[in-house]
């Protein structure tokens, strides 16, 4: 029964993650407690500078195994009183399997049993907050090389958000078509969806009851 | 020989969907390849902006034809984990069981479509009329066939039907018995193994600094899985271990992927089976819609500052949505959404899988690793 990873096992080892990066200078990182529905979970949450995100992310890998880049989200905040106009949040999981065991050359499978893991063995979920100033090309380090499961990640936030990555090899549109003018980043929030309400939505579906200022305008 | 530039789809068999993958060949050998994608981007994360937390519940939903639930089910637990609600247990049951027969479905959509790929055909038939006796339970949940808008943040919209647990019962273990039969179709049959064993090999380690997950990694002799690293739901009650296939030195193959899946079939199957046995109240009681029981009261404005985000065990691997709060009207639509797809992450990863075998070998390889574009293009 039970044969999941216990939520303390879990909370020790994203502390002793904390307690190792919060000596980089401009990290602040913390354990979080969330809930799942009925289920508590331990989230190690960060926020780092932009300049020590790549010294940052270098030592979650080689000193932690953190190993498995989750996901990339790029947020565009025009409305924010300080310099802070842009935010880049990334999701990294440790799995505890970056070095398959192997005997007489051979790979031992890797099958962990989940309630007796320790350490650094220990599945940890780490979300870090990186903010960038504002400016009209924002960028950031690209972490490519360190996990290549970021390399698409990264592209993505390029094409619809439109935060460039440093170093990056290969920066290309990935869902947005080729031929897509520079510049045009959709997830942008200058970029307005027409219809914003759920009257207008659902009311104004064959366009019958247009705004006097969409008049003339091909819907 | 001179090597050349060839554009596999958007329309091809081998694409399960509209994507390109141009591969580069030397006479019948690939030497590079590259996936195109974006052929079906409908710009989710940008409606959903313009959404209430409830209403984007039916674009996941949409997000993936095959595996309606989970996905509809990832989002929900984001929301929950943004505005803070505290889901009863008997609703936990439910989901787990709604998401556990929507992932058989899901498998069995790939093992049929996996059929046609390296030419057994009539596997198709097979799965899918096991399939619809999937749907047809995830219909008395749901309500639809293929998109069933059934979660609701902090519960679920109807409980079990009455009836439901008796002809959950029988149709899983109808499905027991004849997973059986694909086994013996697949593995007896000499064209599948010639064309499974051995190509498209994936080693654990590469997949894992890949991003690739679910499934495709567990093939690969690992047996991580959302569902017992970052726990939801209440898999912590049932009995049951995530579904390993031992694979070779070279790493997994197309039919270590194979097997690995039809291993999960079965472990879903015996999880919603516990799961009825489990469910407190019992599965024969029905309690109306929006009783606490099955529904919690959930705040509907999440203020701006707040966010969310899950890990989630989907049929392709693992997905998750981050949420942003305080958009529109005070809170009242997220600022931003952002969805991982496990899929995206993978394709790039499969397409380099295919460098070093024949052209002839691309669907089977890339049909291994279950594509499926709508979560991708998003």
């Amino acid at each position: 029964m039970g044969k999941i990873v216990s939520s303390e096992v879990q909370k020790e080892a994203a502390e002793a993650i904390v307690n190792s990066i919060s000596e980089l200078d401009g990290v602040e990182a913390e354990v979080v407690e969330r809930s799942s529905g009925t289920h508590p979970r331990n989230v190690l949450v960060a926020n780092s500078s932009p300049g020590s995100w790549r010294s940052l992310a270098e030592k979650l890998y080689s000193d932690h195994a953190v190993d498995y880049c989750s996901m990339i989200t790029g947020i565009h905040w025009p409305e924010r009183d300080d310099e802070r106009k842009w935010e880049v949040i990334y999701h990294l999981l440790r799995t505890g399997v970056r070095d398959p065991p192997s005997e007489d050359g051979v790979v031992r499978p890797i099958i962990v049993n989940p309630s007796t893991v320790r350490g650094i063995g220990t599945p940890v979920e780490i979300e870090i907050h990186v903010d960038l100033a504002d400016s009209r090309t924002p960028s950031i380090d690209s972490v490519q090389d360190i996990w290549i499961g970021a390399d698409w990640n990264e592209k993505e936030t390029w094409d619809l958000v439109g935060i460039d990555f440093d170093g990056h090899e290969g920066m290309r549109r990935v869902l947005l078509p080729h031929e897509t003018p520079r510049g045009y980043h959709p997830l942008q929030k200058q970029h307005n969806l027409r219809y914003h309400g759920f009257e207008e939505m659902y009311d104004d579906a064959q366009g019958f009851m247009r705004k006097s200022e969409d008049v003339g305008k091909i819907k | 020989m001179a090597e050349m530039w060839i554009s596999m789809g958007p329309q091809h068999p081998m694409t399960h969907g509209l994507w390109t993958l141009k591969v580069k060949v030397d006479g019948e050998t690939v030497v590079d390849t590259e996936p195109d994608l974006g052929y079906i981007h409908r710009g989710v994360e940008k409606i959903c902006e313009a959404r209430d937390f409830t209403q984007i519940t039916t674009y996941c939903d949409r997000l993936c034809y095959a595996s309606a639930n989970t996905w509809s089910h990832s989002y929900i637990y984001a929301a929950e984990d943004l505005l803070e609600v505290e889901v009863p247990e008997r609703a936990e049951y439910i989901r787990l069981i709604a998401i556990e027969i929507q992932r058989i479905a899901s498998h069995l959509m790939w093992l049929g479509a996996y059929g046609p790929d390296i030419g057994n055909l009539s596997i198709m038939v097979w799965c899918l009329r096991e399939r619809e006796m999937m749907m047809d339970l995830l219909q008395e949940l749901g309500g639809s066939r293929m998109h069933y808008n059934f979660p609701r943040i902090g519960g679920v919209k109807r409980d079990l039907p009455y009836g439901f647990a008796q002809r959950a019962r029988a149709k899983l273990k109808l499905f027991l018995n004849r997973i059986q039969e694909y086994e013996a179709l697949y593995d007896e049959s000499t064209i599948f193994l010639v064309r499974s064993q051995g190509v498209g090999y994936a080693k654990p380690e590469e997949m894992i600094n890949h991003g690739v997950s679910g499934p495709n990694l567990r093939a690969g002799g690992v047996n991580y899985d959302v569902r017992w690293a970052h726990p939801y739901s209440v898999y912590s009650e049932l009995d049951w271990a995530a579904p390993v296939e031992r694979s070779s030195i070279k790493g997994a193959d197309c039919y270590d992927r194979y097997r690995v899946r039809i291993e999960e079939m079965r472990v879903s199957a015996s999880l919603a089976l516990q799961a009825l046995d489990k469910i407190p109240g019992g599965a024969d009681t029905h309690y109306e819609p929006e009783d606490p029981m099955i529904l919690a009261k959930a705040p509907s404005r999440a203020p701006e500052g707040t966010s969310g985000a899950h890990h989630f065990e989907d049929s392709r691997g693992e997905s998750m949505f981050y949420i942003a709060g305080g958009g529109e009207g005070r809170g009242k639509q997220p600022y931003r959404v952002s969805i991982r797809s496990p899929i995206f992450i993978t394709i790039p990863f499969a397409a380099k899988c295919m460098i070093g075998y024949k052209v002839a070998d691309i669907p089977a390889i890339m049909g291994s690793f279950d594509p499926c574009i709508g979560e991708t293009d998003r």
